[in-house]
């Protein structure tokens, strides 16, 4: 199957580390043109001398997203340079946490803002082409409670409610806006990767609940995103994709 | 070294901190690669020596000042076959002696802590004085020969240094302030002093003592054990000195090891000492690598607002563990807020056994009342958990200790990053083949060149 993913011009924040590098990694192999960004300036520039081995055009530079001006410049600078964006993936988080209140300013300026000012910088392009694709991601902990009360599921589930009513917005404008949630995923640096080796019973509980007894890889997790990113999902609009191995228990009826 | 990543840790410069604690790299001795024999570790013939040449011949450790507050107080603690009682006299002087009745031999009093007005045996009664002086002996006239000549319990060496108190049972031995050496120089700037009591536990080990000296003179083992702790500490770029009879090891905390990869988040152990130092790690916008040093920074910036004085400390002493062992038996882990010690003491008859104690205290701000002492407890290993770094650390020793007495175990097969392992076992050869002799017994000395 062809995703026709070929000379597409795609945007992905967050993509130093993780699920985003990987989705750069297949986008970059499916011959898409790319722009990156990150907040660590090693990161990205790690990342981009990596994805140009695959030919296509890659650009990136850091830039923090919880710094709305530094973050707009970039994007608009950045769709300048690339020359337009077909496809949007913002995946920045601020992560978990408890007992500060900052921590719902942290997740309410990067796991919401984040996407949002992304997407209000998109969405003229995509609108006067009348084509574009924007995938989000949330989390399984947005459908299922998970951890502690925390600003991480809270605003990780407001991006559902959102990405569908961007959906049906912009369908007429031939943009379609779907949300990816993925389970635990686990690699190198990751926080599962720190769990595991930090709090040995709660991983091993958590693997536990996994039909196959392991958790997702970054890639696994990436292939269902470059999917609904790509051409070849051309009737998803608006759908909400838990990628998880069966970890959650809720059925989609 | 099995490292994902270089990490440099930017440590003190030790000219910036000309009256700390000194933290400059000491020179490697060269003790070689041998093995250290493993028959120490369980023959009763080798257990003999270390009391012959080492427990009656050294300064110990007894407990804490602050347990002997006034008059009357004392502490009485056990050492192999012996046991001491250290007694606060009424000009504030200590006298240690042994802890025997002179008529038939009953111990005056059981391990622990009390105050009186005197030591009376509880079989026949007999009476010392605070000094040891004998006070009274029932129905006297009853002894053609007398009382014991010399009218008291004999005399044993003590002295306090640090907030703890110390003793010997060596008559003859060098002044303690000589037998510590270096160790006040490096450590008075923490002052001890200022530091309650958290935890006082002994636990009952099934292995020799020198089994648990080893296990807290390296770092080597944060890899195979505790893993956790790589997400908290750089087990890696340690700082290994060896100074005369005792040693130290500086390990920097709030950092990640270079054994796993650098995570974005922070780690919960990081995490923890950010908020116990005030600070909120949700504000912190700085990579997890930076935390070390800007931790350094806001605790130097708050401490005197929080009641606590570091001006005495290096920036490194305010994250890292400063960890220090003073021969034979004492391993601190040492930081600006806290202590976590262990007093490693022989089995009276049992080289298999020995008793560990885990002693913790805590710094008390100005301003914030002295907590009451906590209760001292005593329990076999495995019957209640000391935590999971300590779990940890007490799992293997039992099986060690039955796995150096197969005859296809030489000996201890140590690395560079065991140095302080084989240091301690040089300082024990030099005492057990008499090198340290004079040195013990200052009597035959003559003086105080003990150093």
């Amino acid at each position: 199957m062809d995703l026709g993913l070929t000379g597409k011009k795609a945007i992905i924040v967050g993509a130093a580390r993780g699920i985003g590098m990987a989705v750069a990694e297949i986008l970059a192999r499916e011959g898409c043109d790319l722009a990156i960004t990150a907040r660590s300036e090693d990161g990205v520039k790690d990342a981009v001398a990596n994805l140009r081995k695959y030919g296509t055009k890659v650009i990136g530079s850091a830039v923090n997203v919880k710094k709305a001006d530094d973050y707009k410049t970039w994007l608009a600078e950045t769709i300048d340079e690339l020359g337009g964006c077909d496809i949007l993936i913002p995946i920045s988080s601020s992560g978990g946490g408890m007992g500060s209140e900052k921590y719902w300013h942290n997740a309410f300026e990067v796991d919401v803002m984040g996407p949002v000012r992304a997407v209000e910088a998109v969405l003229p392009g995509m609108t006067e082409r009348k084509t574009g694709s924007i995938v989000l991601i949330a989390t399984t902990s947005a459908g299922e409670a998970m951890g502690g009360p925390q600003a991480y599921n809270a605003m990780k589930a407001s991006l559902i409610t959102w990405g569908k009513q961007l959906a049906l917005a912009h369908g007429k404008d031939g943009i379609r806006v779907n949300v990816v949630s993925p389970g635990p995923v686990e690699f190198e640096g990751g926080n599962w990767d720190m769990i595991k080796g930090t709090m040995e019973k709660f991983y091993t509980n958590t693997l536990r609940q996994q039909p196959q007894g392991r958790l997702g890889t970054p890639e696994e997790i990436a292939r269902a995103i470059a999917f609904l990113a790509s051409p070849a999902a051309s009737w998803c609009n608006g759908s909400h994709l838990v990628v998880d191995g069966g970890y959650t228990n809720r059925t989609h009826f | 070294m099995d490292v994902k990543r270089k990490v440099d840790i930017i440590r003190v410069n030790p000219q910036d901190w000309p009256n700390g604690t000194p933290a400059g790299k000491a020179e490697d001795p060269d003790h070689g690669h041998d093995i250290i024999p493993a028959e120490r570790y369980f023959s009763p013939d080798y257990m003999a020596l270390e009391w012959e040449r080492v427990w009656t011949k050294v300064w110990l450790l007894a407990g804490r000042s602050d347990d002997l507050k006034v008059e009357g107080d004392y502490i009485c603690t056990d050492i192999g076959k012996e046991s001491v009682l250290i007694v606060r006299q009424s000009d504030g002087s200590l006298r240690a002696f042994p802890n025997v009745c002179l008529h038939r031999g009953n111990r005056l009093r059981p391990e622990g802590l009390g105050n009186t007005a005197e030591f009376r045996c509880m079989y026949h009664h007999w009476a010392y004085g605070l000094d040891g002086a004998i006070t009274r002996i029932p129905d006297l006239g009853s002894f053609p020969q007398g009382g014991p000549p010399e009218g008291r319990l004999p005399s044993l060496p003590t002295g306090e240094w640090g907030g703890f108190v110390w003793f010997s049972l060596n008559p003859d031995v060098e002044p303690l302030a000589d037998y510590l050496g270096m160790i006040p120089a490096h450590l008075d700037p923490y002052h001890f002093e200022r530091m309650a009591w958290k935890r006082d536990i002994t636990v009952e080990w099934d292995c020799n003592w020198k089994a648990s000296m080893d296990a807290f003179h390296e770092n080597y083992h944060v890899q195979g054990i505790h893993p956790q702790l790589q997400w908290y500490l750089d087990d890696v770029n340690v700082q290994i000195d060896c100074y005369d009879k005792h040693s130290r090891y500086l390990v920097p905390f709030a950092t990640v090891s270079p054994r796993v990869a650098l995570p974005s988040s922070i780690p919960p152990a990081i995490d923890h000492m950010m908020r116990h130092a005030g600070m909120d790690p949700a504000e912190y916008e700085g990579r997890v690598s930076d935390i070390r040093l800007d931790l350094q920074r806001f605790i130097r910036a708050n401490a005197s607002a929080q009641g606590k004085d570091f001006s005495e400390l290096n920036d490194d002493q305010l994250t890292d563990d400063y960890h220090y062992s003073i021969f034979p038996n004492v391993s601190m882990n040492i930081h600006a807020e806290d202590i976590m010690m262990f007093r490693q003491r022989p089995h009276p008859t049992d080289p298999g056994k020995m008793l560990y104690d885990l002693w913790m205290f805590e710094l008390v701000p100005d301003g914030e009342e002295w907590p009451a002492r906590v209760r001292h407890q005593h329990f076999k290993h495995g019957d209640k958990s000391l935590g999971q770094v300590l779990d940890q650390d007490a799992f293997n020793l039992p099986t060690v200790q039955k796995g150096m007495q197969s005859s296809a175990f030489k000996g201890l097969w140590l690395s560079d990053q065991e140095l302080r392992i084989r240091h301690f076992h040089h300082v024990l050869d030099q005492y057990i083949g008499g090198a340290r002799a004079a040195q013990a017994d200052n009597k035959q000395l003559g003086d105080n060149e003990c150093n």
